[in-house]
């Protein structure tokens, strides 16, 4: 088996478990502020599978970043496409968002925005620590 | 006394002596033992070389093996990282699960785009340094 596959295998695996967590923190938030919050066990149920591969997804993509043999653009850009069509794929299965053009223009806008700014803030704080440790190495 | 030696590549190599007291015997295998582990042998493909760990750039574990990395060759320790990282000079800091490098030997750290800090060592090899041990690193640099 390739090794990245088998990298994007077995961080899934073991991140994966942390999205129904965080699920069901949020389903416990929505049941205590929103009065007459409920949701059938088909609704539940869709909604933990999905979220389960959602962070699977989450977790496996990132070892398309160590891939070697890709430059920075092809590794972001497969990084990216990959989180927008499960992060996508599961709010329209879960109908957190409707499937309307205007929205889905919306939905685009706001995950290229979170996504370039964590990524730049990451960068840029590394790249700190980065700068910090070379000057104690000379 | 009884004495069998099992060949079996794919066990730790230990030695285990049963005896009703210490004698002349036990303290030689001791001694021997004591040595072979202090010396630090590399292997090659066709060759057998003694160590300095302070020539080492690091150690790294692939495919379940030990690797010494030096300037232009890499050699196979009989040995389990674990068992290096006790033994290892102070200049030696562990900067992922299968990695120990030699802060002596580190050309420059790197930013990947993960946002990873990468470091490559003078051979122009590099690995890594892991969320769990950034800490540590950032405090052997005098950083934190």
């Amino acid at each position: 088996m390739n090794k990245y596959l088998k990298e994007f295998l077995h961080r899934g695996l073991m991140f994966g478990g942390f999205g129904p967590i965080i699920l069901g923190i949020v389903y416990w938030i929505l049941s205590v502020a929103v009065e007459g919050f409920s949701l059938s066990g088909g609704q539940v149920c869709l909604g933990i599978v999905s979220i389960y591969l959602l962070a699977f997804v989450q977790a496996g993509a990132s070892v398309f970043n160590q891939i070697e043999e890709w430059g920075i653009g092809k590794s972001l850009l497969v990084h990216f496409l990959t989180l927008f069509v499960a992060y996508s794929g599961c709010y329209l299965l879960n109908t957190w968002i409707p499937f309307e053009p205007m929205v889905l223009l919306i939905f685009a806008a706001i995950f290229i925005a979170v996504y370039f700014t964590v990524w730049l803030t990451v960068y840029f704080i590394v790249r700190a620590t980065r700068n910090k440790l070379n000057h104690q190495l000379k | 006394m009884k004495c069998k030696i099992i060949i079996d590549p794919s066990r730790e190599e230990e030695i285990l002596v049963y005896a009703q007291k210490t004698s002349p015997l036990t303290e030689a295998i001791e001694r021997l033992a004591r040595e072979e582990e202090s010396t630090w042998i590399g292997y090659g493909k066709e060759s057998i070389v003694p160590l300095d760990p302070k020539e080492v750039l690091c150690f790294s574990v692939e495919g379940n093996k030990v690797y010494a990395h030096l300037e232009k060759e890499r050699l196979w320790m009989k040995c389990r990282l674990y068992q290096l990282e006790e033994r290892l000079p102070e200049e030696f800091i562990k900067i992922n699960q299968s990695c120990i490098a030699n802060c002596k030997k580190i050309a420059r750290f790197e930013v990947s785009i993960s946002g990873a800090l990468r470091v490559v060592f003078r051979n122009g090899y590099s690995d890594y340094v892991s969320r769990r041990q950034l800490k540590f690193v950032k405090e052997r640099f005098g950083i934190l």
